[in-house]
């Protein structure tokens, strides 16, 4: 369970202050799937950075599984980060000069995973996105798509409780995008991860169980959808 | 993260970065090298000086003179008065001195001398001669045996206490004696010459014989002595000893009785230039240096081995520190390509420390991992010097020794603790000029590392 409530957020000080966000408040449920939906600039971004505890609000409290998590010391959030969040980006940022499999291993070592288990779980990972036969490729090799599905491996490999997605298919042409789209509501399904999902296609946040739409950093809807999703 | 995940890490990261990383190691081995090096050269200095030191000195005696002033450098700019008592002594650079003479009752004061174990005194007598029969006759020096370092023989045995009317014979002698093997000369007869003081009288009447040209041929006023071979000496390797290796060796009483022979009716009789004195349990230098202060308190001058060792090893320490400046220069200059390397590393991968961080890596493991990178640089830098100065080092030797004439004497001693210690601290320096950019990797926000397109 995800609980933001009245949180605001200021960039800056004096003259120069920008709030770009204003008294947001909402929750999700663990294993729903949320969409994060507004125009450019709307603040979609900073409440992703916000929820995942990257950033901190100027006010307001966001609690995760009944913890506020602005209230434990950096080192903790980081921990908590490692153990129950994990992210996708719009542009990938795999690494290029690593293999699949040291990009897929990077969270299992900052999580501390027990070494036996590693290769397993790299490899489920990527059997998982399809991309099992290029565990020793260059990221840097791979294709637009391959490397977002790489991301996604990365991002599934620790098996996080949430997952936070900030416009996976910016970058990707449609027919790849959607296959992303999928795999994502694929994990939601198959392992009960919460998918927080920022976009701007209103088609996609449809098939979300919770929509929260942004309008210059207040929520202007936001909805619980239910049995809305896609059956495949 | 993990010590080991975070090592393979930095590793990896090296190796994506080869070239820089190869470029920065070494700009390090470069002062590795030269610091190695020092190192090397004073060791092998300090070695060679203490060898010198060990086989040409007592170890438990102490050199004592008359003159507390004798083992000081001499200052004086003024004329020194004629003192016809006194012994007069040249030095090599020029430059005349008298300096007061040890007698028999100076020696019997330094025997009564708490520790102490026995005097001797100082006698190095230039023979006439020596020769046996049928052979020519060969100049020579004698000298009383000292047994405190065995020698190595060639033949025959030196016992403990060596018999009057003994020898021991350097290697040269042999076959200019005509004898056929240094097994050959033992137990048998050589004989000794030394020159009498031609008597005033004498010379009275060789004036008046030949005029002041008479003086140039002195009579033939020598005193020859019997002695037996016991052993024949080996050839010291070069430079080891000071003396040139063709020193006979007699008891002591022989080589007082021969100078005694000698020096009477000069004024030279029974006076020596120093004393060896034996110190009780002297291998302890702390013995050593309560006799040494004893004598000096009675008025004497008194100098140990323990004194001309320190003297080297002051000079190799002063020399090595100025050599050594050169060398940490170079390293010093090396950490800001450390830096430098460090800098560059943390920027080429911002958005990789945004993503790690973003996964919930601790700051103190971002900064460990540039660390660690600083860190194997260093361990590079100091590695690849080592091995370079090792290897040039050991081509090197040969020649050097070669050049310098010493022998097959190494004058560059690698010290396996002393360059693991060099390279430790490279490293330790490393890690430190690796600090600043490490910081910065760790204090990056990720949110703004991670919008770095
Ligand atoms: N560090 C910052 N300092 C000042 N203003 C900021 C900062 N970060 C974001 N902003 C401002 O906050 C507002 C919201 O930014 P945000 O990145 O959340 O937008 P977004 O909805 O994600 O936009 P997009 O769809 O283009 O990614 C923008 O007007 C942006 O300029
Ligand atoms: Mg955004």
């Amino acid at each position: 369970m995800i609980t933001a409530q009245h949180i605001s957020k200021t960039y800056g000080k004096g003259d120069t202050a920008f709030q770009a966000l204003h008294d947001v408040s909402f929750s999700i449920t663990s294993g729903q799937t949320a969409s994060i939906i507004g125009k450019s600039g709307s603040g979609k971004s900073t409440l992703l950075h916000l929820l995942s505890g990257l950033d901190r609000p100027t006010s307001g409290t966001i609690t995760i599984d009944g913890t506020n998590i602005f209230t434990m010391p950096a080192k903790d959030i980081d921990d908590f980060r490692a153990r129950t969040m994990s992210f996708v980006f719009q542009s990938f940022f795999v690494e290029a000069s690593q293999t699949c499999y040291q990009n897929v291993m990077l969270p299992l070592e900052i999580a501390r995973a027990p070494l036996t288990q590693r290769k397993k779980l790299v490899r489920e990972a990527l059997s998982a996105v399809d991309l099992a036969d290029k565990i020793n490729e260059q990221a840097g090799n791979l294709s637009g798509g391959q490397k977002q599905r790489l991301a996604i491996a990365r991002a599934i490999v620790n098996k996080p409780k949430i997952l936070f997605a900030d416009e996976p298919t910016g970058n990707l042409d449609s027919a790849t995008g959607d296959l992303i789209i999928q795999l994502l509501f694929d994990m939601n399904r198959t392992m009960g991860s919460t998918v927080v999902l920022v976009t701007h296609d209103q088609e996609l946040a449809g098939r979300c169980d919770v929509q929260i739409t942004l309008k210059d950093g207040s929520i202007q809807t936001s909805n619980q959808v239910k049995h809305s999703k896609v059956k495949q | 993260m993990r010590l080991f995940d975070i090592l393979r890490r930095s590793l990896r990261n090296l190796r994506t970065a080869q070239m820089r990383t190869i470029l920065t190691a070494l700009a390090m081995s470069v002062g590795t090298f030269a610091l190695t090096l020092t190192l090397a050269a004073s060791n092998g200095a300090r070695q060679y000086g203490n060898t010198i030191i060990t086989n040409n000195f007592d170890p438990t005696a102490l050199i004592v003179s008359k003159d507390k002033n004798f083992f000081k450098q001499n200052t004086a700019n003024q004329p020194q008065e004629y003192n016809p008592s006194f012994g007069t002594v040249t030095s090599a650079i020029g430059g005349s001195r008298q300096i007061q003479m040890l007698d028999d009752n100076d020696l019997a004061r330094l025997r009564d001398l708490p520790g102490v174990k026995s005097v001797r005194p100082a006698i190095s007598l230039g023979l006439r001669y020596i020769t046996r029969d049928g052979a020519r006759k060969y100049v020579a020096t004698a000298q009383a045996y000292n047994a405190y370092r065995t020698p190595d023989l060639l033949a025959g045995a030196i016992p403990a206490s060596i018999p009057t009317h003994s020898i021991i014979l350097p290697e040269a002698y042999v076959h200019a004696l005509g004898f056929t093997s240094a097994g050959a000369a033992i137990n048998q007869t050589v004989r000794l010459a030394v020159n009498k003081q031609a008597s005033a009288s004498a010379l009275t009447q060789l004036l008046a014989k030949n005029g002041a040209n008479g003086l140039s041929s002195p009579p033939a006023n020598s005193v020859e002595e019997r002695f037996k071979v016991i052993a024949v000496l080996k050839k010291p390797s070069s430079l080891l000893v000071a003396s040139n290796g063709l020193t006979l060796y007699v008891s002591e009483p022989d080589i007082i009785a021969l100078n005694d022979i000698a020096t009477k009716g000069s004024s030279d009789y029974h006076t020596y230039l120093t004393a060896y004195v034996e110190v009780a349990n002297g291998t302890n230098s702390a013995n050593l240096t309560t006799v040494q202060n004893e004598i000096q308190k009675a008025g004497y001058g008194a100098e140990s081995v323990l004194n001309a060792e320190q003297a080297i090893t002051q000079v190799i320490t002063v020399l090595q520190g100025i050599v050594s400046i050169f060398g940490a220069v170079a390293v010093i200059a090396s950490l800001f390509g450390v830096i430098n390397t460090m800098y560059i590393s943390v920027l080429q991968r911002t958005r990789e420390i945004g993503l790690m961080k973003a996964l919930g890596m601790h700051k103190k493991d971002v900064a460990r991992l540039f660390e660690i990178e600083a860190a194997l640089i260093g361990f590079f830098g100091g590695i690849i010097g080592s091995i370079l100065a090792f290897v040039a080092g050991t081509i090197a030797n040969p020649f050097i020794a070669k050049a310098l004439g010493i022998g097959n004497t190494k004058l560059l001693q690698f010290n396996a603790a002393q360059i693991l210690g060099l390279i430790i601290a490279l490293i330790i320096l490393a890690i430190l000029a690796g600090f600043l950019p490490a910081r910065k990797a760790a204090k990056l926000d990720p949110i703004v590392a991670l919008r770095t397109e």
